[in-house]
Order: structure tokens, then C-alpha cells, then sequence
């Protein structure tokens, strides 16, 4: 069953495809990150499917209704975290949950509850006197996201919700948003940061310039790099001979040597660092630290692009 | 929902501290500043006593005549000036110390000594001249009727006696004969109350903060509270509409909060007509409200420009309609009225004015009108731009 | 340097909201002054009249007309704006010769003269004066009836002059515009500058920069001394801008010592105005209360010490208070230089008496500063 489906959505800012031609669904229940770098559409895509902005070409459904601002049953069933934090410095912590609750539930008695229940989900039950202005970076984005959910979405829109917070309180959303899928609501995701995508994703859409570059689980995607392990390993004076021989070695796509590291990668996973540790120690090679990574979406991007994810 | 929106909107702005404080307390506080500043300036229009000095040089026949004309005019309820008899040294030196205004020499031809031109010195003269007309006038008319008496029949050749009688009868009609004017002046003249109106209208204008402020808080493509308002379940009119009604409620408290300071703290005395002022008022925060709407939704630009034209735009109404001069009206109203026609905070003052000054209602009603005709047309503006739902950009 | 280039960034990014500032402000000095001739004319020798003449103008009635013509200054207006003129004192009085006076007066029945009249002092001058006239008409007529003959007597009695002696040179009205321009400045300055240095102020107290500047290797008091001259070299650039103006807009007067003593004045209340921003920017350190603080201080001053209605016209009471301002004694002496006649020691010293009192006000809010500033640096 699929809550949203995207056919052939274009945007244009003037002479600028903001979005391209795409098409994609949201299946019910899973969480879809939408991963790309700035500007590569993310946000233009999420205002687009909540009617939001205008766009020239394309159809999007949700629970099966044609999108429109005035689908109110449609918007009934959503929530929306932007990526600025949309919340009203003159009210508390608590009002503030409460004015947006308040408007998709009239019932005062089941809001109160509501609110608890988002307070205890973001975990900011000691501060609901707060006014926005005393919260810290971290707890304010949690304020953020609980304005957007204190209202029992089923459909749940992230738009960069982890933007400039600390790790603790990104752990803290990034828990927060697990347990809102298991509740089972179903959640769109977007960020250009590839480990949360990797925590949190249970699909991926890669975006650049406003086109699907891939879709998939992450150990999908990350078959499309083509390799499957990178060593890191720190020599002082590697000789060039040397290098021109671990070159040669099995299933190496690419070598480089620069500030005393040697970074090989290689594009099959198997017995690589004992072999080349083999060859260190034949030819009496002194090194210091060595560490061996799978691959990451990064890599993945850069490989799809040429251009590094990060800005 | 209206009522959620409403009483948040309510505790949104009046947690507004900038915003309440030029809504509310800057009206109170320029309205302290007029009321210190003008409160005496109607009095001192008025002719204050001031002092004067006499130098006799030499005696003649007028001397006295003179000096008792001078003591009729600094006595009584008619009492222009005090005065000194002097000598001439000590009359320099009051003057340039600027304890007297002037003084006067009485010679055969009198002569007053001023160091300035001004309205005391002018008066000082005039005094001056009279007399010495007063004189003439009375030596021309004895002439007349001496010579008259010569000629008539009952005449007994004791010119003495015929001077004599002369005299007295001259004086007799000098003494009596007394002119009047019909004084027909206005009784509201108090041109100070055009600086209250003016506060009046600047307060309504600025109310529109108020408006423009709420209005932005709903819009998608101004702040990002307005993106989660747009993407929730409500109707956006219903939502503008009561973020405008409670922000209209706002800008009443406030403007009743200047009356009742003014009325009752800097006793103000707005007049009996108090229904039709209000009455304007709310139709002048009306304006403030329309004036708010256009400025938040026709303008695509970041908040704080917009209230950069909001104060600029009510600044400079309340420049045209004589707040920082209150002529500054007047030369407007004569030389280039349709700036002040189309100036809502001219409108408010005006029709205030009108109700104060004018014995009819003709140009209150204009002014109500006018200013219905701008709300309702600012407001139309608005409503058409705020219907579209989407935005090309945000 | 490195505060000063700094000082200078920042000045540069808020030239927009500076620029619109001060050129308001120099509108509304411009503005003010212009109009101010026409409000508060304390030089006026003549009363702004209109003539409401009903009758023929002829004989009797073209006497009267002549005679107000050549005592008072009659205004051309639209009969329609006749009573906004008097509301607003364009003109003082109204004066309204009936139809058929002449006649009826020649016939010994008595008309009256209207007028309405806004009450203040020209106004009764003219009435004086009116009144005077009347009499005189009366009493000759009264004797005999020939319309020439009367006519004549009266015009002979009125041109009894007297001689008056003028005892001051000065050319009073351009040092009038100039006190008024000088006064007016008062307003400008103090929201002027005590806006832009409190903005600047307050950017670079902002805890950030603060904190930076606390820990680099430039010395407190240094830094706060080469933050103090960059204020003061922007308040002596403002000074030199509202000098020029006056310079444009009186004229010849600004060449003269009463020029100079304007400028000396004025130079030493930018000053002051400096330390009070000085003051401010150490007490408040929230951009949005700032224009408020601004607003008050600035209007309050100018309201009460006498830069908007001039001193004379205040309340006693508020003029008392207003003592404890420095504006008052910047006022106070652009008043007594406009009408200082010569440079001797009996009409110097008093202005030189408020030099001191507004050089004490400088030193007092530089003290405060001080602790204040040296408080809040310990409790950081």
C-alpha cells in the first residue's frame, strides 16, 4: 500500500529545474530518506507534495486524494518538521505545542494528552515553561519536531530536522523519530547527512539536482559503488616501487599516497588487510595506525556524481 | 479552531514586547510630552505683563498729561506695563540688562527707546503714539470750538472762560467716547488639540504593527510558522480572519488605553461630540488594519523592511497632518490638499478637527467616508492577494 | 587598528539604517526650520490680518482699509479657508467692515466692526490699534459731518509719529533661524548619534565578539579606548555634517562670532550626546529596546528643555525639571548667543558658565560608564 505517489513532479524557479521529472512512492509504514547534498531539491520536493509551492508539471496523490491545499482530510492525516524551526518566541514550550496541536484537534481533553505524549516522545517534559529563546540549539529542534507530530500524524514529513544540533540531541530525535515508526506512522526523511540516512532509512532516495540518482536499501545502494572495502593505513616514506606493487595486488580499484597515508580501495571484501600487512612485513615497511571501512553512501555518491556529499 | 487561533494570536502580541511597546506605551509617552509641552502655550500667547521705564528731560505743558495717559495704561484690568521713572543712565543699563523692554524720553516730541523689534516693543510704541495722538486730537478739536464759540452769539468776550469751558468739555468728550466691537471668535480655538488628534492618528496607524505582524505569522512565504499553518487542516481565511479580528482587538485596548490615559490622567477635554470620536477612532484603526493587511501580504519582503514602511509611511502621514508642527496641516490643507486627501492619518485628524472646530458635521462625514473608502479598498486589495493558496517560491 | 577597521566594517554594513536616519533627520531640521518661521515668530512687529470688507471701498471705509493696511500685514486667503486660517493663526484676526457702514455711519447710526480673533497677544494689538482708529473716527465725526474734512483730521491726528530708537544692530531674524536650527539640532543629535553608537555598541558587546575580544591579546582598556575615539571621531563626522547644513541653510550669520560660539556649542553637546550614548550602550544591551530608549530620550529632551516649542512658551514647572538635562543648558545658550551683541566679559561669561555645566555632564556619564562597564566585566 502506498501513501504517496509522486509521477513526473517538475518545478522550475525561473530558468532553474528545481525538481526534475520525478517519480517515486512512499510506502506505508517504512521511513524514506531523501539524501542529497544542498540544493538538490530535497526541500523543493517536500513543499511541492504539501502544496505548498506551485509546480509546472506532475501528479502527487496522497492517501490516494489528489493533493490540493484545500485537501483537508488529507492534511488532517500529516505532519510536517521544517527544516527552519517554526515555532512562536512569545510562547512557551507548552502553548506552543498546544497552538499547533489545536489546530488538527479541537477536543481539549485529547490534546492535553497529545501534548504529554509528544513532550515525553521528544523528551522535553522538564521545560514547558520554557520560552523558545532560553531552549539550546538541540532542545529547540525538539520543540520543532514536536510541534509538527504532537498531533498523531500517520504521514510524518523531516526536513532536515537534525540541522546545527549537538549529538546527544540528535540521538535523542533520531530514537524519537524510530519510535513514531513503530507506532506506525509512516515518515519521509530528508538530509544530506549519509549516517543518519544509514541509522534510520529502511529505503533511500538519492537525489542531485532535482533527479533520482538511486534508489534502494543501503546495502543496495551500496553495491552500486562497486567496491566493498577501504584501507586506511598511515607509513612514513612508502617508496615509490612500493606503491606500484600493492597497485598490482588483487581486486584493487585505486590507490593513493598522500601525507604519510596510503588509502587503497578495494572492490572485493575478502582476506585484503592480512595480505597486504603480509607484504608490509616482508619488506620491513614500518606503519602506525591501519583501519579498514566497508563503504559508506558517500562513497556511493561520490561514484554516482564524481562529487563529494558533503558540503 | 477560530478561537484557538484567536486566543493565541491575543497572547502572541501581548508577549510582543517591542511591538506593545510602540502600540501602547510611545503614544503614552509622546501624549506626556505634548501634554507638558503645551499646556501653557495658549496662555502665553496671551500678553504678558511686562516692565517699562520713564525718563523725563524736560517739563512742558504735556508732562503730566503725559505721565497720567502712561498710568492708565499700567493699572487696572486693561494693565499693560510696569513703570520706572528713572534717569536716562539708569534706563540704559535696565535696558541692556534686559530688565525693560523700552523706555520713553518725554520731551515736546516724546521718544521711546527699544534695543529689538518684537510684539512688546511694538505695543510700547503704539501706547506711545496714541497718546501723543490723544493730544492732538484734543488740541484740534479745542481749536475747532474755541473758534466756534467766537462766532456764536451767546459768546460774552471772556476768552479765558470759553478756554476754560472748552477744556472741560473736550475732556468730558474724550473721556466718553468709547467704541466697541462686535466680537463674534470662535470659543474652540485650542490649536493643542490637534496634536492629541494627531496622536489619535498615529496610534491607529501604528496599530497596523499589530495586523501586519499576525498576518505574517500565517503566511507561508513569510516565516516558517506560516509553512506549518499552511500545510494544517484549516481554512486559511479562517485563520487570517481571526489572527486580524484579535490583532484589531489589540489595537483597541490600546487606543482606549490612551483615552482613558489622556482623558482622565492629562485631562484632555476631547469635547461633548465623545460618541463620534470614537466612533472615528475605530474607524481610523480600521484604516491601521487595512494599512497592516496591504503592507503583509502585497509587499514580498523580510519583516523588518516592513515595518520600516509601516512607521515610515504613519511617520510621514503624521508629519503631513501637522503633528510635528501643527501649521505643517494648515500649509498642506492650502497649498497641496490631495496629499492630505489621500493621508489616512490626515483623514483621523481632520474629521477630529472638523467635529472640534466646525459648527457642522459636513466634513466629519467626509472623513468617515474617505476613511471607509481606503479600508475597504486596502482590504480588498489584501483579500484578493491572500486567496491564492500557493506560492511560486518561499 | 584592528577594532578600528572593525568599527568601520560594521559601520559600513548598517550605512543603509544610518544614512536614512540622519537624512530624515536633516529633512525634518530643514522642514522645521522653514515652517518654524511662520509658528513661533517672536520678531513679529505686525499682526497677520483679513479683511472681510462687505462695503464699497470708498471714503470712510477706504480710510479704514488703508489705515489697518498700514499697521498690520493683510493676508490673501479663500474665504472657504477663512476659519482653518484662524484655527491654524495664519492669521490673528478677522476684521469685518459690514455693508453700508460708510452710510450708516455718516448718517450717525452706529454699526459695529466684526471681528473674530484667535486671542493672543497680536491679536490684541490689533485690536488696540482698531479700536484707536474708531474713536478718532468717532469723535470727529461727531463734531461735524463732511466725509473729506473728517477724513483728513483723522489721518492728520494719525500722523503723529514718534520717534524710536533702535539700540541693537543685530540682524535678529537670520539669528533667529539660526537658534532655531541650532535648537532643533538638539533633537537630531541625540537620536542621531545616540542611535548609530548604540547599534554599534551593542554589536560589538554582542557576547560573541565579547568574548573574543577579551581573550585576544589586546588590553582591555585599550580596546575600549580605541572603541571610545572611533565613536568619537563618528560623532565629530555627524557634528561636521549638521555644521555644514547650517552653513547652507543661514548662511552668512554661521561666518560671524555668533557662528562661532553656535558651532563651539553645539560641538560640545555632541560630545555630551556622545557619553550619554556612551552611557546607554553600556546599560542596555538589547537591540529592540534600543530605539525605544532612543526614541524617549530624545524626544523627552527635546520636548521639555524647549528644542520643538521654544523655552518661553513652556510651563515653569517643566522648565525647572529640565535644568537636570543637558539639553536645557544647550538650549539655553543658543539662546543667549542669538542675542549676544557684543564679546565682552558681562554677556560672554554666562555662555561660558554652561560650557562647564554640559563639560561637568560629559564627565558624569563618563564616570557612570566606567562603573558600570567595569561592574558588568567582573560579573562575565
Amino acid at each position: 500500500m502506498n501513501c504517496i505517489e509522486i509521477k513526473n513532479l517538475t518545478k522550475k524557479y525561473k530558468d532553474v529545474k528545481a525538481v526534475d521529472n520525478l517519480s517515486f512512492e512512499v510506502k506505508e509504514g517504512e521511513i524514506l530518506g531523501l539524501l542529497g547534498p544542498n540544493g538538490s531539491g530535497k526541500s523543493t520536493t517536500i513543499n511541492c507534495i504539501l502544496s505548498l509551492l506551485n509546480y509546472e508539471k506532475g501528479e502527487i496523490k496522497i492517501f490516494n486524494t489528489l493533493m490540493s491545499p484545500t485537501a483537508y482530510e488529507v492534511k488532517k492525516q500529516i505532519g510536517v518538521v521544517f527544516q527552519d524551526v517554526a515555532v512562536f518566541d512569545n510562547l512557551t514550550v507548552y502553548e506552543n505545542i498546544d497552538y499547533f496541536c489545536g489546530l488538527y484537534i479541537n477536543s481539549k481533553e485529547k490534546r492535553k494528552e497529545y501534548i504529554k505524549d509528544a513532550l515525553d516522545l521528544v523528551e522535553l517534559n522538564e521545560f514547558t515553561n520554557y520560552y523558545p529563546k532560553q531552549l539550546s540549539g538541540g532542545l529547540l529542534r525538539r520543540l520543532n519536531i514536536a510541534c509538527g507530530i504532537a498531533h498523531k500524524p500517520k504521514l510524518i514529513f523531516l526536513d532536515e530536522p537534525t540541522v546545527a544540533v549537538d549529538p546527544q540531541s540528535r540521538n535523542s530525535i533520531l530514537e524519537g523519530i524510530k519510535k513514531l515508526r513503530d507506532l506506525g506512522s509512516t515518515i519521509v526523511y530528508t538530509t544530506h547527512y549519509m549516517e543518519e540516512v544509514e541509522i534510520l532509512c529502511d529505503r533511500i532516495i538519492i537525489l542531485d539536482n532535482g533527479k533520482i540518482l538511486a534508489t534502494g536499501d543501503k546495502d543496495e545502494l551500496k553495491k552500486l559503488a562497486k567496491i566493498e572495502e577501504k584501507v586506511t593505513i598511515e607509513i612514513m616514506d612508502l617508496k615509490k616501487s612500493h606503491i606500484k606493487e600493492i597497485e598490482h595486488f588483487p581486486n584493487v580499484e585505486n590507490i593513493s599516497y598522500e601525507n604519510n597515508t596510503l588509502q587503497i580501495v578495494y572492490k572485493k571484501g575478502k582476506n585484503n588487510v592480512v595480505e597486504l600487512l603480509e607484504y608490509l612485513n616482508q619488506n620491513k615497511i614500518k606503519y602506525n595506525k591501519i583501519f579498514s571501512e566497508r563503504p559508506s553512501l558517500n562513497d556511493v555518491f561520490l561514484y554516482l556524481t564524481g562529487k563529494e556529499l558533503r558540503d | 479552531m477560530f478561537w484557538h487561533n484567536f486566543k493565541y494570536t491575543l497572547k502572541n502580541l501581548l508577549k510582543n514586547k517591542p511591538l506593545i511597546f510602540w502600540t501602547f506605551a510611545f503614544p503614552l509617552i509622546l501624549g506626556n510630552l505634548f501634554f507638558l509641552a503645551f499646556q501653557d502655550i495658549e496662555k502665553k500667547e496671551q500678553l504678558e505683563i511686562f516692565n517699562i521705564a520713564i525718563v523725563e528731560k524736560e517739563k512742558t505743558d504735556h508732562t503730566q498729561i503725559l505721565k497720567n495717559a502712561y498710568m492708565t495704561f499700567s493699572e487696572g484690568e486693561s494693565e499693560l506695563f510696569h513703570i520706572e521713572y528713572v534717569s536716562q543712565e539708569k534706563a540704559e543699563d535696565l535696558l541692556s540688562d534686559k530688565e525693560i523692554i523700552g523706555y520713553v524720553i518725554l520731551s515736546e516730541n516724546p521718544k521711546v527707546v527699544v534695543s529689538k523689534n518684537g510684539i512688546e516693543e511694538t505695543i510700547l510704541k503704539t501706547v506711545t503714539e496714541s497718546i501723543v495722538e490723544e493730544i492732538s486730537l484734543a488740541t484740534t478739536i479745542q481749536k475747532e470750538k474755541i473758534i466756534d464759540g467766537l462766532s456764536k452769539p451767546e459768546f460774552d468776550g471772556n476768552i479765558e472762560f470759553l478756554k476754560i469751558q472748552v477744556q472741560k468739555e473736550v475732556e468730558e468728550i474724550l473721556k466718553n467716547t468709547t467704541v466697541s466691537l462686535k466680537d463674534n471668535s470662535p470659543t474652540n480655538l485650542s490649536y493643542t488639540m490637534v496634536e492629541f488628534y494627531t496622536l489619535i492618528a498615529m496610534t491607529c496607524l501604528y496599530g497596523g504593527m499589530l495586523t501586519m505582524t499576525s498576518i505574517n505569522n500565517n503566511l507561508a512565504n513569510m516565516c516558517s510558522t506560516g509553512k506549518r499553518i499552511a500545510v494544517a487542516p484549516t481554512k486559511k481565511r479562517n485563520v487570517i480572519f481571526s489572527s486580524v479580528l484579535a490583532s484589531f482587538l489589540v489595537q483597541l485596548l490600546g487606543l482606549a488605553l490612551l483615552f482613558i490615559y489622556t482623558i482622565f490622567v492629562l485631562n484632555v477635554d476631547y469635547g461633548n461630540k465623545i460618541f463620534f470620536i470614537f466612533l472615528l477612532s475605530i474607524l481610523g484603526s480600521l484604516a491601521g488594519v487595512a494599512l497592516g493587511c496591504i503592507i503583509a501580504t502585497l509587499l514580498k519582503t523580510n519583516e523588518n523592511t516592513k515595518i520600516g514602511i509601516l512607521l515610515a509611511v504613519t511617520m510621514s502621514g503624521s508629519f503631513f497632518s501637522g503633528m510635528m508642527g501643527i501649521t505643517m496641516k494648515y500649509q498642506i490643507d492650502k497649498n497641496i490638499p490631495i496629499i492630505n486627501y489621500l493621508n489616512p492619518a490626515n483623514m483621523i485628524t481632520d474629521g477630529l478637527y472638523s467635529l472640534y472646530y466646525y459648527q457642522t458635521n459636513t466634513k466629519f462625514y467626509f472623513n468617515v467616508i474617505s476613511l471607509l473608502i481606503f479600508s475597504a479598498l486596502l482590504i480588498i486589495l489584501s483579500i484578493e492577494e491572500l486567496r491564492r493558496q500557493k506560492y511560486d517560491s518561499i | 587598528m584592528i577594532v578600528f577597521k572593525t568599527f568601520l566594517k560594521v559601520l559600513n554594513k548598517n550605512k543603509g539604517i544610518i544614512l536614512l536616519y540622519t537624512l530624515i533627520l536633516l529633512i525634518f531640521a530643514y522642514f522645521n526650520m522653514e515652517n518654524g518661521e511662520t509658528t513661533t515668530n517672536f520678531y513679529a512687529e505686525k499682526t497677520d490680518i483679513y479683511i472681510l470688507l462687505e462695503d464699497e471701498n470708498i471714503g470712510l471705509t477706504k480710510n479704514l482699509v488703508d489705515y489697518l493696511k498700514s499697521v498690520s500685514l493683510v493676508k490673501e486667503i479663500k474665504e472657504e479657508k477663512l476659519e482653518d486660517a484662524l484655527f491654524y493663526r495664519d492669521v490673528s484676526m478677522i476684521i469685518k467692515i459690514p455693508k453700508n457702514y460708510r452710510i450708516d455711519t455718516l448718517n450717525g447710526i452706529n454699526r459695529e466692526i466684526e471681528i473674530q480673533s484667535t486671542g493672543d497677544y497680536t491679536a490684541s494689538l490689533e485690536k488696540m490699534l482698531l479700536e484707536k482708529y474708531l474713536r478718532i473716527q468717532k469723535i470727529y465725526l461727531n463734531e461735524q459731518l463732511e466725509e473729506t474734512k473728517v477724513i483728513e483730521q483723522i489721518n492728520e491726528t494719525l500722523n503723529k509719529k514718534v520717534t524710536v530708537e533702535l539700540t541693537s544692530t543685530l540682524d535678529r531674524s537670520s539669528l533667529s533661524k539660526a537658534k532655531l536650527y541650532f535648537n532643533f539640532s538638539n533633537y537630531a543629535i541625540l537620536a542621531g548619534l545616540v542611535f548609530v553608537i548604540c547599534l554599534m555598541l551593542t554589536i560589538f558587546k554582542e557576547e560573541k565578539i565579547k568574548k573574543r575580544t577579551l581573550v585576544s591579546s589586546l588590553n582591555y582598556k585599550k580596546y575600549n579606548r580605541i572603541l571610545f575615539l572611533s565613536n568619537g571621531l563618528f560623532t565629530i563626522i555627524l557634528w561636521l555634517l549638521y555644521v555644514l547644513l547650517g552653513f547652507v541653510l543661514i548662511g552668512k550669520t554661521m561666518l560671524s562670532y555668533h557662528g562661532l560660539f553656535f558651532m563651539i556649542n553645539s560641538f560640545i553637546f555632541s560630545m555630551c550626546a556622545l557619553s550619554i550614548a556612551l552611557l546607554i550602550g553600556n546599560v542596555s544591551q538589547n537591540k529592540e529596546a534600543l530605539s525605544g530608549i532612543v526614541n524617549v530620550v530624545a524626544l523627552g529632551s527635546s520636548f521639555l528643555c524647549g528644542a520643538f516649542v521654544p523655552m518661553e512658551f513652556l510651563p515653569k514647572s517643566v522648565v525647572k525639571i529640565s535644568h537636570v538635562l543637558p539639553s536645557y543648558w544647550f538650549i539655553k545658550n543658543n539662546d543667549l548667543i542669538s542675542n549676544l551683541e557684543q564679546i565682552s566679559l558681562k554677556e560672554v561669561h554666562p555662555i561660558i558658565t554652561n560650557f562647564a555645566i554640559l563639560i561637568g555632564f560629559i564627565i558624569i556619564f563618563s564616570i557612570g560608564t566606567n562603573l558600570i562597564s567595569k561592574k558588568k566585566l567582573k560579573q562575565s
